[in-house]
């Protein structure tokens, strides 16, 4: 039996106030299991990057609850929260969001840097995560110097360096032709199947949704539909 | 330290993210410290200059008086001549040079007019180590022995009476009786020096002037000049000890005006550090600002990845620090270039009258202020780091979903 990776319940969030108030996600009730490959999708606007926002703890909801790894998210402060990211959480940006003055290798390091593993193992742990998204060789490279889908393989192994519960992935392969995309989705879907890794994917991309092995659809900021695959 | 460690490559890699801005920063941080350090050392050198000239013209380092003359010169104050102990406190190594010298207030005559003067009596031989009045004897000669009974005028006083070398003045003084003292003496030289001392100083030799006055051997002060101006304060506490019964005092209490002078020479580098601190303070924030609102979605993805707010703020302070640091250190090394091509020294000969008035030396020579420079350069760095905390805070505060609404 799984356990829950990530808890929401009746989680709502609005923005705006009086007449303008945006209601962004409405009550959603949703567990994240372990080993989960997880897309959610829905048109623009129906709460995507919100759920993701509050999976990954970047944002709290104006109700309900959000629990990650058994720890509710309500009660911490920015620093905690921030110390929350770093251990169980790993992100992968539709910008890749790598550090450009960082080579490949520093990118991925750094997150090991923030929680303070020392440099050996920070460098083994590094060259393996290289070698698992297929990167040998291209440590030493600048972000510039990479093409779309390097920089977007050197941000999933950055996510995946720490060993955190959780990869959260916010239209992972929208800058990537659809080759990349491909080979993208492969190496996630893979790394979920070898190393049990838990990916949530906020995707629009079909070739995406299809490796799911749960797709969950938002529509006006509740979940329309989840369906196991 | 952790924090140092892990931010301090990627601070420095920051700083050269954009070149042109971090160059811009840089000079305005250099210039500016540059300016104050560079001034700081020209102002020191003209101060000093100022003050050495004022020195050496009469007053010394210091100056030993009976009780109450300062406040009133006159015959009636007097004091003998130093005894054993005092000659022996006088002899040490730590002075110098050291000359007795009797002065009094009286008028000098000429055919066409009546002008007041200081009557001063010298030893010659004990000047010539201590005063740059012998050497500014432009016309005549200076004092033979402290029996030469011509007198020394100054130039400006000189052609105020329409005297000249040769002719005969006649010297004014009350006498020891209290009777007015009167004598004529030749002119033997003249000299050239500010219009002040040219006009209220004659020269003549010591025991000359004694005999004018009926005196035996009274002075009216000891001069003593000293090769190390740190020693002074002890130096004085060592006279006075010896003397006890003696006013001994110090330049700085003799020329209130110049020891005034040299405070407010102090406190024009630390007005000229605020106003050049301030220009360079908007220039930080300006720029560093900049860079924080231009790396706003990179802020918020770092706090995304688990970077805390102290974090952020540790980062864009080091990148300060750096930058700031980075611009102190070429500001030090333009200014002690700068001093170094003025160590021959700043000739200022073309303004010669001006700089009389001002009491400065026709040429300065500006000298490394070492504990200056580590303090202004520490006041600007420590200064700089503090303004630039301001756009820290700022990144640190921003909320990452916030931060990564922002456009890259």
């Amino acid at each position: 039996m799984t356990k829950p990776i990530v808890t929401c319940r009746g989680v709502s969030k609005t923005f705006g106030s009086g007449e303008l108030v945006v209601h962004a996600l409405r009550d959603v009730d949703l567990n994240i299991m372990q080993g989960d490959f997880a897309t959610l999708a829905g048109p623009s606007g129906s709460g995507k990057t919100t759920l993701l926002n509050m999976i990954g703890a970047l944002d709290k909801p104006s109700s309900g609850e959000v629990e990650i790894d058994g720890q509710p998210l309500s009660g911490l402060n920015k620093a905690e929260l921030s110390e929350l990211r770093l251990q169980k959480i790993g992100f992968v940006f539709q910008a890749y969001n790598l550090i450009p003055v960082l080579s490949a290798q520093e990118n991925i390091e750094f997150v090991l840097q923030l929680q303070g593993v020392d440099a050996a193992e920070r460098r083994k742990r590094a060259l393996e995560v290289l070698a698992e998204v297929g990167l040998e060789g291209t440590g030493h490279r600048r972000p510039s110097a990479l093409s779309g889908g390097q920089q977007q393989r050197v941000a999933v192994a950055r996510a995946l360096v720490s060993k955190p519960s959780i990869v959260l992935a916010d239209e992972p392969t929208a800058n990537l032709d659809s080759g990349t995309s491909a080979e993208l989705v492969e190496l996630m879907s893979q790394l979920n199947r070898d190393l049990g890794i838990t990916f949530v994917i906020g995707t629009h991309d079909p070739s995406v949704i299809e490796r799911s092995s749960r797709h969950i659809e938002l529509l006006d900021g509740r979940i329309s539909s989840d369906t196991r695959i | 330290m952790s924090n140092l460690k892990t931010f301090t490559p990627l601070a420095w890699r920051n700083l050269w993210r954009n070149p042109r801005r971090t160059v811009i920063t840089l000079i305005v941080v250099s210039v500016g410290l540059w300016s104050i350090l560079f001034f700081n050392s020209f102002i020191n050198a003209w101060g000093e200059s100022g003050k050495e000239a004022v020195l050496k013209l009469l007053i010394g380092q210091g100056q030993i008086h009976a009780v109450g003359y300062m406040d009133d010169p006159s015959i009636d104050r007097l004091m003998s001549p130093p005894g054993e102990p005092l000659v022996s406190a006088l002899n040490a190594p730590e002075i110098e040079a050291w000359a007795t010298r009797l002065q009094l207030p009286g008028v000098v005559v000429s055919e066409y007019k009546t002008l007041p003067v200081n009557v001063v009596g010298v030893d010659p031989e004990a000047e010539r180590l201590l005063s740059s009045i012998p050497d500014k004897v432009v016309e005549g000669r200076y004092l033979k022995g402290v029996e030469d009974d011509g007198v020394v005028l100054g130039l400006h006083i000189a052609e105020r009476l329409k005297t000249g070398l040769g002719r005969r003045v006649i010297l004014m003084s009350q006498s020891t009786d209290g009777s007015l003292s009167e004598q004529s003496f030749d002119v033997v030289g003249l000299f050239d020096a500010d219009k002040a001392t040219e006009d209220f100083y004659a020269f003549t030799g010591r025991r000359a002037a004694q005999n004018f006055v009926g005196l035996n051997d009274e002075i009216a002060q000891i001069v003593f000049t000293i090769p190390e101006v740190d020693m002074l304060d002890p130096i004085i506490a060592d006279l006075a000890a010896t003397a006890p019964d003696l006013d001994v005092r110090s330049w700085k209490q003799i020329s209130l005006f110049l020891a005034t002078t040299d405070t407010f020479m102090q406190s024009f580098i630390y007005i000229w550090l605020g106003v050049v601190f301030s220009l360079m303070a908007i220039g930080i924030v300006n720029t560093q600002l900049m860079a924080v609102f231009e790396r706003t979605h990179e802020f918020g993805q770092l706090r995304a990845l688990g970077m805390k707010p102290r974090q952020v703020l540790v980062l864009v302070a080091l990148e300060s620090t750096f930058l700031i640091g980075f611009g102190v250190l070429i500001g030090i090394v333009l200014a002690a270039g700068t001093i170094w091509t003025l160590t021959d020294g700043v000739d200022l000969s073309a303004f010669a009258e001006g700089l009389e008035m001002a009491q400065a030396g026709q040429i300065l020579y500006p000298e490394y202020d070492i504990p200056g420079f580590v303090v202004l350069s520490l006041i600007i760095w420590v200064l700089g780091i503090l303004v630039a905390l301001w756009p820290a805070r700022r990144a640190s505060k921003l909320s990452p979903v916030e931060a990564m609404r922002h456009a890259t």
